[in-house]
């Protein structure tokens, strides 16, 4: 795969060109940067393919019963034996080391009930909404107010012979029951993924409530004693026996690691797609997506020499390092030292990317240092000088009696000369003079200024306060010698100096600690790697006053590097691990996926997006829900699938409803993936295929002609999130595409060649397929054709597609491709018992730049059966919510009633909502409804909003969150605030 | 300090066509004023001008409040000065409570961020005492409590909708208040209570402009200044015996003597 990888690097920066975003998703040309990513780095987690001996391996680990071994091993003959074209066998993309990761059974400490709420409420003081307001909200979760329900949940449901465990732990206490229904809903034959998942799952719900049992409140994953983990496999069983009632949700709740967005560092869990962070060439980079799932573990904590940038990972976290092993002198070990370095070997060491787990004491961490170009001549290196004694020793207020900005500053009397520096200073800046004031008996000296000017300036780029100071974008982006002055006078007015013969150590404390990563920060680009040390706050007494001193951050370096322990480059540093700490952790981990280098910055330090393989684009995903639901039972499951979290859910969703049961399925989605495929647009250029709006002029192929033509075009559609394929030509064209989307190809029978629309999975290596190789197309250019080289599966991506006029294909990626035909994937609920009911509400905003495709599926096998489709959607900003629903009334199924309805809030002119009811009807006595309503947000209601005090975005928020009213109802609390909350974020900015 | 409303000269249309065509008329608090005319007299267009609505343009003239132009202002912004507009007709917002709004709207008046961080202790206080107020205040206007969790408006009568509007006048505290029509729709019983709420209000920091077609809520509230709209222009203004005149003579004198003057 490297190798692939390598070459296509080659030939593409020789030969053609080609599309910006292609270059950085395939050949990214890594000599941009400091250093080389070593690729095949991932090696490690790659075995080549899935075996009958890894399977049984999994099924050995997890000490299965023997008919789950057989049942694995079936569905895995299934899985091969799928018609599945070229690329069946070639798997190497999938982690199976993750798999036996998630097979292995972790410790079984049982986790405190009090550690749940606690999360809860994390939760609630991240959203900041006061617990009184939390009450008021809606009246929802009522039942969440107290610990004391949580303590009893576990306790009630055991009481009432509620199973609620992970499918694993299902599987070895509940052996029968499992064998019962385990695959008994989708059974590996249903498709290709599951038998794949049939064949390798792991993790995953198993719920059974026994007869009668009603569990009043939701079950959520965190309920469960053994948390949930989100694995590529997971495998979910419901079962409902008669009469019971339960309802479960899926979703996640994001806790964290700071990392750096380039002035300052935020927690990773605030950041979301489309934030910028620093990767590990100092540069910005894009964030593409935001991941969160539940670990239980060991969680490691690298603490390198600045204890106070340690940062705590999981073990399979790739970090960026050089490993000391690699760079050592030849000399032997001295006792109770690390072995010695060879500084030659260091500097030229290529950092490589490493799993946490793997690391050792004595390795050195990349600490890169954050490019800062953006010269600015509103700071003379006068101010900069006096806002860094503003930083050590400054304050700035209104002065209470003659209401005056103040600046002031207090020095001990000692320093003489910075107090002169200071009045001088001031005098230059402000063209005032500055007041000296003693005060008598504290050795202290007051230099004070009535100035608006400066105290603007002052508040403005360095903040107020002792503990929030900060310095603004602005100063952070300065380069480092103009920057110089502050840190200079920083220095001397916070800090001390001390000598300590060979060396000098430089010390400046700060309560800021914000105020002290931006120091390490700026230090770095100069060249110095400064320590950071807390000092704990507390209680004090200084002079005999008893005060609360906060914690303090101490910066600490030294000016001769020679016996520095730290090296560094040009562009980054060299900082040995002191010591890992290893403990376990049950909670949750976030991840981020970020464009071009793949990586961030935690605490400073270089980490690689991780594992790419588990939760990345780059894997495939197909996990399996099964859902039972006896006589008379009800069972509502709810999904609330990527708000601004990528975990990819599932792909086979299916609900049985026996006699009088009822199944709902609740499913949310906001946000679609956005596809990164390009387009040829007449005359905007390339584009991503989302960016693509009717009546935009097209480049197709004209079939007849075989040349290229440009065609309006109608519409564009996201189709779902899909498993998709990459298709690599011989001249290295990519394009990633689901399975069934056609691509013209050229095929010899006997002695004619033909054009025939083939589908992906149709195509073989070696294939001729249609190309442009000239990119930008031109009108009138005849097409070409080029010999497939690779097919590989992708996993799951939300995909598009374009509809065009008179002629049905486009070019994308430089491939002509056919507009694609639709395969949908929704929840269903087959209704085999007479008087099952089936309630399927799906909820979807589609923002700018999305479509959201969303529905249903209601099967009516049973005479008497009903089911309701509600489909409610929001779109704003151009996006496009779709709706589609399936319907089919098997013969036999008398008297069956459904009705769909679909409600869709439209927020302005630009964007639309489309309902297609598909409807199969094999019996006569049935009665069928559907209903639409299109709403759009009226000026007099804003008017009326704002008219009572709210913004106009707020007003929209609000009712937009009506509107959505309906379904936040059934959520519980936090689920419903969390949701709201992302509402509001797609809502913000959204006017004005 | 008497806060002022003060109309100058103002011209507004409505998609082209010029509907109030000179309005000069001050309100202070610690006065109610009433203003009556014939319907499509522009009474109701001079609310919604004054509250801001996007469709009214104001093409001519001036509406200081506190000193300050406010022409240009959002309406929130008007809100948070201190203006409120009792609707003549309500809008319906769905899944949105009344209590919810009302709670949204007195932050967004303090000035609080709807998700901010506050101090939460003071934050829950606040709550606690808006509710409280809030059932206060619907004992008072004779609604039954349920109505704060129900959505906003939906399915209320005409009477309840416009009974609301004034619990939401008494909550949000308004230093000059419109009410377009309340009372139109309202049985006499109605009209009485909302009379009596709005007298409650009465006093140095309250003012009100009271838009309406009849005499009786007048009865109740006898306002301090009177004047009359006729097409576009106040004709006549004056004390709440005008409204007794205007009883026994109709608009039709007044109507008559306005064309008079403008011939």
């Amino acid at each position: 795969m490297t190798k692939k990888i390598e070459e296509v690097r080659h030939l593409g920066e020789k030969k053609r060109p080609i599309a910006e975003k292609e270059r950085e998703t395939y050949d990214r040309d890594y000599s941009r940067y400091a250093f080389s990513y070593p690729t095949d780095k991932y090696k490690y987690v790659l075995k080549p393919g899935l075996s009958r001996e890894v399977i049984e391996e999994i099924s050995a680990i997890k000490n299965e019963p023997k008919w789950m071994r057989e049942f694995r091993l079936k569905a895995y003959e299934i899985f091969l034996k799928k018609p599945m074209p070229t690329w069946g066998g070639d798997l190497s993309h999938i982690n199976f080391d993750t798999i036996t990761y998630y097979a292995t059974p972790t410790d079984k400490g049982a986790r405190s009930w009090e550690d749940v709420p606690e999360e809860v409420k994390k939760t609630f003081d991240r959203l900041g909404i006061p617990e009184a307001e939390r009450k008021f909200l809606a009246g929802v979760g009522a039942q969440y107010d107290s610990e004391v329900v949580y303590h009893s949940i576990r306790e009630d449901l055991a009481k009432k012979g509620v199973i609620f465990l992970s499918m694993d732990e299902g599987l070895r206490e509940y052996p029968d029951l499992v064998k019962e229904y385990f695959g008994t809903v989708i059974p590996p034959t249903d498709n290709k993924f599951a038998a794949l998942n049939s064949a390798v799952w792991s993790g995953g719900s198993f719920i059974y409530v026994p007869k009668g049992v009603h569990v009043e409140i939701p079950l959520q994953a965190y309920f469960r004693i053994n948390a949930p983990q989100m694995g590529q496999f997971e495998r979910t069983l419901i079962i409902a026996d008669e009469g019971a009632r339960v309802h479960y949700i899926e979703g996640c709740l994001p806790g964290g690691e700071q990392v750096s967005v380039g002035d300052r560092w935020v927690n990773i869990e605030s950041l979301k797609p489309g934030d910028y962070v620093i990767a590990d060439n100092g540069e910005k980079a894009r964030v593409r997506a935001t991941m969160v799932r539940r670990y239980r573990g060991e969680m490691l904590t690298i603490k390198p020499i600045s204890p106070y940038n340690a940062f705590r990972l999981t073990p399979e976290h790739p970090v960026l390092v050089v490993r000391r092993s690699r760079v050592l002198q030849r000399r032997k070990p001295r006792n109770g030292w690390l072995p010695e370095v060879d500084t030659e070997k260091l500097f030229t060491a290529q950092p490589e990317y490493v799993p946490a787990g793997e690391l050792t004491v004595g390795d050195f961490l990349v600490f890169p240092k954050v490019q800062a170009h953006n010269y600015n001549p509103r700071y003379s290196p006068e101010l900069l000088k006096l806002l860094g004694y503003y930083l050590a020793e400054g304050s700035a207020f209104i002065h209470k009696t003659l209401n005056v900005p103040v600046v002031s500053f207090s020095f001990g009397t000692h320093e003489k000369e910075v107090i002169t520096e200071v009045c001088d200073l001031i005098t230059k800046i402000t063209g005032k003079d500055a007041y000296v004031t003693e005060l008598k008996g504290r050795h202290a000296v007051n230099v004070t200024v009535y100035s608006q000017e400066l105290f603007d300036v002052c508040t403005s780029s360095c903040g107020t306060g002792a503990s929030s100071k900060r310095l603004s974008d602005e100063l952070m982006a300065l380069p480092p010698e103009q920057i110089e002055p502050l840190l200079t006078a920083y220095f001397v007015g916070d800090g001390n100096v001390c000598d300590k013969g060979n060396s000098v150590m430089y010390r400046a404390a700060t309560a800021s600690e914000t105020l002290a990563q931006q120091i390490q920060e700026l230090l770095a680009r100069k060249g110095i790697y400064a320590s950071i040390h807390v000092r704990p706050g507390g209680d004090d007494t200084i002079n005999g006053r008893k005060i609360h001193r906060k914690d303090q951050y101490i910066i600490v370096y030294t000016a001769d590097k020679r016996w520095s322990e730290i090296r560094q480059t040009d562009r980054y540093f060299l900082v040995p691990i002191k010591e890992i700490e290893r403990a376990p952790y049950d909670g949750f981990v976030f991840n981020l996926d970020v464009e071009g280098p793949s990586s961030y910055l935690v605490r400073g330090f270089a980490v690689h997006n991780c594992t790419a393989p588990i939760y990345s684009k780059e894997s495939l995903h197909a996990a399996v829900v099964e859902l039972i639901a006896k006589r008379g039972a009800h069972l509502r499951y709810t999904t609330l699938q990527n708000w601004s979290n990528d975990v990819y859910n599932l792909v086979t969703k299916r609900a049985i409803a026996y006699e009088d049961a009822t199944v709902e399925w609740v499913d949310a989605n906001i946000g679609c993936l956005t596809a990164d495929t390009k387009v040829f647009l007449n005359p905007r250029g390339a584009v991503n295929i989302t960016e693509v709006k009717p009546n935009d002029w097209i480049y197709a192929l004209d079939l007849n002609t075989m040349e290229i033509v440009k065609r309006p075009v109608k519409g564009i559609v996201c189709t779902g999130v899909k498993p998709v394929f990459k298709l690599i030509t011989e001249n290295y064209r990519e394009i990633k595409a689901t399975a069934n989307h056609p691509f013209l190809a050229l095929y010899r029978s006997e002695k004619h060649w033909h054009l025939v629309w083939k589908p992906l999975e149709q195509l073989q290596v070696g294939d001729l397929i249609a190309i442009i190789d000239e990119l930008p197309p031109k009108e009138g250019k005849p097409a070409e054709f080029v010999r497939i080289k690779a097919l590989e599966p992708l996993g799951e991506e939300a995909v598009y597609d374009i509809e065009v006029e008179g002629a049905h294909n486009f070019i994308a990626n430089g491939l002509i491709v056919h507009n694609s035909r639709l395969t949908m994937k929704y929840p269903s609920v087959y209704m085999l018992g007479k008087g099952a009911r089936a309630d399927i509400l799906s909820v979807a905003f589609a923002g700018k730049g999305q479509h959201q495709d969303t529905g249903g599926k209601a099967i009516h096998a049973a005479p008497y059966t009903t089911s309701t489709i509600v489909s409610k959607s929001v779109s704003k900003d151009g996006g496009r919510a779709t709706y589609r629903g399936q319907l089919v009334v098997a013969k036999g199924a008398h008297h069956a009633k459904s009705n769909v309805r679909c409600d869709a809030l439209i927020l302005d002119e630009y964007s639309r909502s489309d309902t297609y009811p598909y409807i199969e009807i094999d019996e006569d006595q049935v009665t069928i409804g559907h209903e639409a309503t299109v709403g759009k947000v009226g000026d007099d209601q804003i008017f009326y909003l704002m008219s009572r005090g709210l913004s106009e975005s707020e007003a929209l928020s609000m009712i937009v969150l009506g509107f959505m009213e309906p379904f936040t109802k059934t959520l519980p609390m936090e689920y419903a605030i969390e949701f709201n909350r992302l509402i509001q974020l797609e809502m913000e900015g959204s006017v004005g | 300090m008497a806060s002022t409303l003060e109309i100058r000269d103002l011209h507004v249309s409505v998609e082209g066509k010029e509907i109030l065509k000179g309005v000069t008329l001050t309100v202070k608090t610690g006065e109610i004023h009433s203003i009556m005319g014939p319907n499509g007299s522009g009474k109701s267009t001079l609310a919604l001008a004054l509250m801001g609505h996007p469709k009214y343009e104001v093409t001519k003239g001036e509406i200081l409040f506190k000193g300050q132009n406010i022409v240009e202002l959002e309406p929130n912004e008007r809100a948070r000065l201190g203006l409120f507009l009792a609707f003549q007709y309500p809008l319906e917002i769905q899944g949105v409570p009344l209590g919810r709004f009302l709670w949204a709207a007195k932050k967004a008046l303090l000035g609080q961020s709807q998700d901010g961080q506050t101090d939460k202790k003071a934050d829950a206080k606040a709550l606690s005492q808006f509710r409280k107020e809030l059932q206060e205040k619907m004992k008072l206007l004779k609604m039954d409590e349920s109505f704060a969790q129900r959505y906003l408006n939906v399915g209320f009568s005409g009477g309840e909708k416009k009974r609301a509007e004034i619990v939401q006048m008494h909550i949000l505290k308004p230093e000059i208040a419109i009410l377009d029509e309340t009372d139109s729709g309202l049985d006499i019983d109605s009209v009485k209570i909302v009379a009596e709420a709005v007298n409650q209000l009465r006093g140095p920091d309250f003012g009100a402009l009271v838009i309406t077609h009849y005499q009786r809520i007048l009865n109740f509230l006898k306002p301090d200044y009177v004047h009359v709209m006729i097409d576009g222009r106040i004709v006549r203004s004056g004390d709440e015996s005008l409204v007794h005149e205007l009883e026994a003579k109709g608009y039709d004198w007044l109507i008559n003597e306005s064309k008079a003057e403008v011939s």
